[in-house]
């Protein structure tokens, strides 16, 4: 195969973003992205749209929406890299054939954690979403089934929850921490989500652990879980967070600390070699320590990055917030982002709850910076708060608008005091 | 390409008065009357936010139309596309509601819409020669121009305004 200009490892946020923003500053050079999904590139958070039958695949597609839509971009879909040759220049592909490439990008992702505590994750039956030929699978077994139970408890597993609620199925998450969103907030912060979680019923069991899945004829039939219960089930689904894929750059000559790292120009330690989204280790704007986010948003922002700096554009990545999310389950919709776990910590905080909305302002211990929120059912204006934390504002002026849920962009313009 | 008119904001000419937001409100409603308007269910929204700051400044708010959009780019379902004359357009079909726009705008200026759970923004009134919210500004506070012939009339305004202080 002819090489590339440009060479993008994965064509997911990070792969895709990159190569188009490549072409608006290039027009001429090639790029060729490789994944080894048989899928064309697809906006990955929606696949469990496709389980609940609200989205067809052909409806997640990225080509044409948004950011791609520059054309001259080849994709080389069910071919996976297996080797990277740095002094060459060169990939290696799983069917042998090798690529050469003037500049790299590695936006290799990550894959499901499987906790190898738990006996019997290879059982048919058990799952951990995250491609659409996952969701596929997942949607052929609905019907044979009864009982799902999803091990953890963040948004990725409450979104399948809900597809699987649509389709009939009693669905049971078992979450180990004290409360669902454990990375997101503070079990007290959640307490309204839960309710309206209980509400549509779902049921949640927190605090316990599965140990062991066990089968009939190869098919899961059950789980036992660390408290004794045993639990009939046909399904399991396993939401304990990603592992970056590295494994095929261990032996080169890349600085490695469990994903790929990064300087603050998304390139790697090797010259013409960048890297970004899930696999890439970033740091912490605020305090310096290095960190992996798992956000599509984020790898969509340094993808962009990456693809600038590889185009000759040189753009420094402002990093990050660890934690920026929204949305909404049960009707209730919720935002989380910056520093929100406050627990045994010095910050100053302020909470505000109704029945209907709750809300947490998470500020410096000497009040003067905010530095995280936690928003539950009304979101009103989200982004200029995310705005005040990750341009570390001067707030003396706004705080108790902050504080109230009241801030507006005018409120920008007026007089420091 | 023509160029794209923009609206603009002079909010020294801005009363409070929110004429804009019920005209935007009208003219996204089934029946394009104030009265059926009032009686839709659901409610029209309008996407036109008319902001206070104290001690007494009044703040009329609409997407800006980011050349680098955060809405766009954060936008995990593809619903939010540039469109020919360099609009940003949510797609409701394709919009799922998980308010990620609404979490990286920094105007505050995409709304939730609860009803049908999509989030809704200003689309400049595509059927109209001007956008619903100017032409109700009583007092010409919003201002629906190119970039260009904009900044030749501040220019003149900032030339007229010199020579008036020479005089003083």
């Amino acid at each position: 195969m002819k090489g590339f200009k440009y060479l993008i490892v994965g064509a997911s946020a990070a792969g895709m973003a990159a190569a188009h923003t490549i072409r608006q500053c290039d027009q001429e050079g090639s790029i060729g992205i490789f994944t080894d999904e048989i899928d064309p590139p697809y906006f990955r958070p929606l696949i469990p749209f496709l389980i609940s039958g609200k989205k067809k695949a052909s409806d997640m597609f990225m080509d044409g929406t948004g950011l791609y839509v520059e054309k001259d971009i080849v994709i080389n879909s069910g071919n996976q890299v297996t080797t990277l040759n740095i002094n060459e220049k060169k990939i290696g592909l799983s069917n042998c054939a090798s690529v050469s490439w003037n500049k790299i990008l590695l936006a290799t992702g990550s894959r499901p954690f499987m906790p190898k505590k738990i006996e019997g994750l290879n059982t048919q039956g058990v799952f951990a979403l995250r491609s659409l030929s996952d969701a596929r699978q997942m949607a052929k077994m609905v019907d044979q089934s009864k009982h799902a139970i999803m091990l953890g408890g963040g948004i990725l597993n409450l979104k399948t929850a809900f597809a699987l609620l649509e389709k009939g199925l009693k669905v049971t998450l078992i979450v180990y921490s004290p409360e669902v969103l454990s990375q997101l907030m503070e079990p007290d912060d959640a307490s309204l989500i839960r309710k309206a979680l209980n509400e549509v019923g779902l049921k949640i069991i927190t605090g316990v652990n599965a140990t062991a899945i066990h089968s009939e004829k190869g098919k899961v039939k059950g789980i036992l879980l660390d408290n004794g219960v045993d639990l009939p089930c046909e399904m399991v689904c396993v939401g304990k967070g990603v592992k970056p894929n590295v494994e095929f750059l261990e032996n080169t000559q890349l600085t490695l600390n469990e994903g790929i790292v990064a300087d603050i120009y998304t390139a790697c330690n090797i010259p013409d070699v960048y890297t970004a989204g899930d696999v890439a280790v970033t740091f912490d704007p605020v305090t310096g320590a290095s960190m992996k986010t798992a956000l599509w948003t984020n790898a969509v922002e340094m993808g962009r990055c990456a693809g600038k700096n590889m185009a000759g554009i040189k753009t420094a990545y402002s990093g990050t917030l660890g934690i920026l999310n929204a949305t909404q389950v049960a009707n209730v919709p919720f935002v989380s982002m910056g520093t929100v776990h406050t627990d045994q910590t010095d910050f100053q905080v302020f909470r505000h709850r109704t029945d209907k909305s709750y809300r947490k302002l998470v500020f410096r211990a000497d009040g003067n910076q905010l530095l995280g929120a936690v928003f539950v059912g009304n979101i009103q204006n989200a982004g200029l708060y995310r705005y005040v934390i990750r341009e570390k504002m001067k707030i003396d002026h706004i705080k108790s608008y902050i504080i109230d849920h009241q801030l507006h962009y005018g409120h920008f313009g007026m007089r420091k005091k | 390409m023509q160029q794209q008119k923009e609206i603009f904001v002079k909010i020294d000419r801005c009363v409070g008065c929110r004429s804009c937001t019920i005209a935007c409100a009208v003219a996204h409603s089934e029946s394009h009357s104030l009265f059926g308007a009032i009686s839709e269910k659901p409610m029209p929204k309008s996407c036109v936010y008319v902001e206070w700051v104290p001690p007494d400044r009044k703040v009329p708010l609409v997407c800006r139309n980011c050349d680098e959009a955060p809405c766009m780019s954060a936008c995990i379902c593809g619903a939010i596309t540039r469109n020919e004359q360099g609009m940003l357009i949510t797609d409701r079909d394709k919009c799922i509601g998980c308010w990620t726009c609404v979490m990286v705008c920094p105007y505050g200026v995409i709304g939730r819409h609860e009803e049908t759970h999509k989030a809704y923004r200003c689309d400049r009134c595509p059927d109209r020669d001007i956008p619903a919210c100017v032409e109700a500004c009583p007092t010409k506070a919003m201002i629906y121009e190119t970039v260009e012939s904009y900044s030749e009339s501040m220019r003149k305004h900032a030339s007229i305004e010199i020579s008036r202080s020479d005089k003083g």
